[in-house]
């Protein structure tokens, strides 16, 4: 009842690593299909930079060595996989020496949290507003502001990133408009400095919640119409139970499980755009940094930030589909 | 059958006053339910039947105060035990749900929440009635009790409702429904998505609980053969009017009404075969009923006069009633050949 066997568990990471697998392969061959070389591209950016640059043939024969460009395609993926595994993602090459995963492990936090935070609450706003849409005894008031408050759904979160900044950053001055946390101060547990994040993190967050939640009140909507068209609607009502009860109990219980399931399937989206809303407030997180990798034409850093890009949303999904059995009991993930 | 058999002297619990529900259309209004009135006396067994759409369901549900919309009661009055439902404030209707009047579902396939445990189920009824039941234990002895009076095995009170089958899951609605010990249980179709050995079974554990519980009981169904078996009196209902009603008995020997003459002469044999009578459903658009009598476009004794009265209710004998205008005195001589036809055919 309601669980999950050993057998299901193992299918499910063993799909879980197939897919990482095959997001690593893909990464590896799409930047070699495309024309021209990383090295050769750097340098001639250099030598237009520095007008000219000695020896530049020697200086891309040494770092394709030092890369390991000039051996055979397969001895490059078994390189490429086997660093995978050990956490290596290599180089960046517009910043050597630093690493990828130094890079990585300074941004992926603040990602994380700006999207985690902006998730559960456009998950929970969204729901419950679909859920108060349908209800009857929401105030009129409420049924009224709702729709109005979803107009922002339509638009791109590129530009209702751009309205937050320009109307509470730049003229009211309420938020500060770039970065996660104020210049000068150094990262610490303390509550000032948390106090600073949240500020930096708002309008961001914001960003993605507004243009997000319209999307989860609709779906949750329909849910909920036809929760209340169900015959156990009708016998909850002669029961004479208290309505709010109903209303979270037989309702939104039943209308959150479809919810949990679109979730998953939409946390690649949400990565997306959750990139561009870091751009335009200058977030040093991972969308900051593919953003910097591309325009820099760092291949070191684009695979190494998409990879990781995959990982995670690979195990948000992986963590709802597990959890699943938890909140619908008639999902039993036992002896499949 | 239950052997009781009450008189009108026996007092009323349910006191039904001509109910009239309509469904609101583009078109107009469709009139569902017609100035019903009936009485209901205390541990009574009332079977209500008619065919698909006559308004059977529609006045259970406008007895509950669950008419969903566009459905809506145009007048009428409902007294339960006194009470004028009608007139509750909604917080006053909500305690007197269940406590006043419970209801057996329809469906009872996809009556109980999926998310949630029967025991749960059933706690939260009486829960939302008698407030937080603190002493756990008692409250578990009085679900398994609740369980045994319907023939229900302890180990599903930690049980979802798709872990149950369909006679399962009907035993639990009716375990919920007298769970409070209410004045008039109400089974609407209670039976009907059940095959026929579970469906006795069924109808005989709703009757022993009644009887035990000491509930009066409304029996919604189309299964003339199965309420014969369970019910004390029988009211028929044709296009939103009641036609007749009659203990059981009176029905079944000597039905009186056209229309009920038709419907007990269409239940099925199993040991022979014969034409069915009925030929149409209801014939005529219900946001237009015709004059005078409601069954008189299909009523094969129909004459002017059917047509520019409508037939009152006629009290025949003790607790039989019905409304055809056969039984108008001063039509005696109609009622004669009419049951000459009958006879002959």
């Amino acid at each position: 009842m309601g669980g999950i066997s050993l057998n299901y568990l193992v299918r499910r990471l063993l799909v879980f690593f197939l897919t990482l697998w095959v997001a690593a392969t893909l990464i590896f061959i799409i930047p070699r299909l495309a024309p021209g070389d990383p090295i050769a591209a750097m340098v001639a950016r250099l030598s237009y930079q520095a007008g000219f640059v000695e020896n530049s043939n020697l200086i891309i024969e040494g770092w394709k060595e030092r890369f390991g460009l000039n051996d055979p395609v397969y001895v490059q993926y078994v390189r490429y996989l086997t660093g995978l595994l050990r956490g290596d993602l290599g180089y960046s090459m517009a910043r050597f020496p630093s690493t990828v995963s130094e890079l990585v492990g300074r941004a992926l936090p603040w990602t994380l949290g700006l999207v985690g935070v902006a998730t559960v609450i456009f998950f929970v706003v969204g729901n419950l507003c679909g859920a108060l849409l349908v209800w009857n005894k929401t105030p009129r008031m409420v049924r009224v502001m709702i729709p109005i408050s979803m107009m922002f759904t339509s638009i791109p979160p590129l530009l209702a990133g751009l309205l937050l900044v320009y109307v509470f950053g730049f003229l009211f001055k309420w938020f500060p408009q770039t970065y996660s946390y104020g210049f000068g101060m150094t990262p610490a547990l303390t509550l000032e400095f948390i106090a600073n994040v949240i500020h930096h993190g708002f309008l961001p967050a914001m960003a993605i919640v507004l243009v997000t939640f319209g999307y989860w009140a609709l779906g949750m909507r329909g849910m909920m119409i036809t929760i209340e068209g169900e015959d156990y609607m009708i016998l909850a009502q002669a029961k004479g139970l208290k309505p709010f009860y109903v209303l979270y109990r037989y309702m939104i219980r039943n209308a959150i499980l479809p919810q949990m399931t679109a979730l998953a399937v939409s946390i690649g989206t949400l990565v997306n755009g959750a990139v561009l809303v870091e751009v335009i407030f200058n977030y040093n997180g991972m969308g900051t940094l593919i953003f910097t990798a591309l325009r820099e034409q760092d291949f070191g850093l684009i695979q190494g930030t998409s990879f990781i890009l995959i990982t995670t949303s690979a195990l948000a999904v992986l963590i709802i589909d597990l959890s699943y059995p938890l909140i619908d009991p008639r999902i039993s993930l036992e002896g499949r | 059958m239950s052997e009781k058999r009450n008189g009108s002297d026996s007092r009323t619990v349910l006191k039904v006053e001509k109910l009239r529900i309509h469904y609101a259309t583009p078109q107009g209004d469709v009139i569902a339910v017609s100035d019903i009135s009936f009485n209901l006396y205390e541990g009574e067994t009332l079977g209500l039947v008619g065919e698909s759409g006559c308004g059977k369901s529609t006045t259970a549900y406008g007895i509950l105060q669950l008419v969903q919309p566009p459905g809506y009661i145009v007048n009428g009055s409902i007294e339960v035990d006194g009470t004028e439902v009608l007139n509750l404030e909604e917080e006053e209707l909500r305690k007197f749900r269940w406590t006043g009047l419970s209801l057996i579902p329809q469906g009872a396939m996809n009556s109980l929440n999926p998310t949630m445990r029967v025991k749960d189920q059933i706690t939260d009824v009486i829960e939302a009635h008698e407030g937080k039941q603190k002493d756990r234990e008692a409250l578990r002895e009085r679900i398994f009790e609740l369980f045994s009076n319907v023939g229900l095995p302890n180990r599903i009170y930690n049980m979802y409702p798709h872990e149950l089958s369909g006679g399962m899951k009907q035993r639990v609605c009716i375990a919920m429904g007298v769970a409070l010990h209410p004045t008039v249980v109400i089974a609407d179709e209670a039976t009907s998505a059940l095959d026929v050995v579970v469906q006795r079974i069924v109808a005989q554990t709703l009757i022993k609980v009644k009887d035990e519980i000491g509930v009066s009981l409304i029996v919604i169904g189309h299964d003339m053969g199965l309420l014969a078996q369970i019910v004390d009196r029988i009211a028929v209902m044709y296009a939103g009017k009641m036609v007749e009603i009659a203990p059981v008995e009176n029905v079944y020997a000597k039905p009186l009404h056209p229309y009920t003459q038709l419907l007990i002469d269409s239940i099925p044999s199993i040991k022979e075969r014969k034409p069915l009578k009925i030929t149409e459903g209801i014939t005529h658009d219900p946001r237009n009923p015709p004059s005078g009598c409601i069954f008189r476009l299909r009523c094969p004794f129909a004459w002017q006069h059917c047509a520019e009265v409508e037939p009152p209710q006629i009290m025949v004998e003790d607790l039989h009633e019905v409304a055809c205008h056969l039984y108008d005195e001063q039509f005696h001589e109609r009622r004669a050949n009419a049951l000459a036809t009958i006879a002959n055919s």
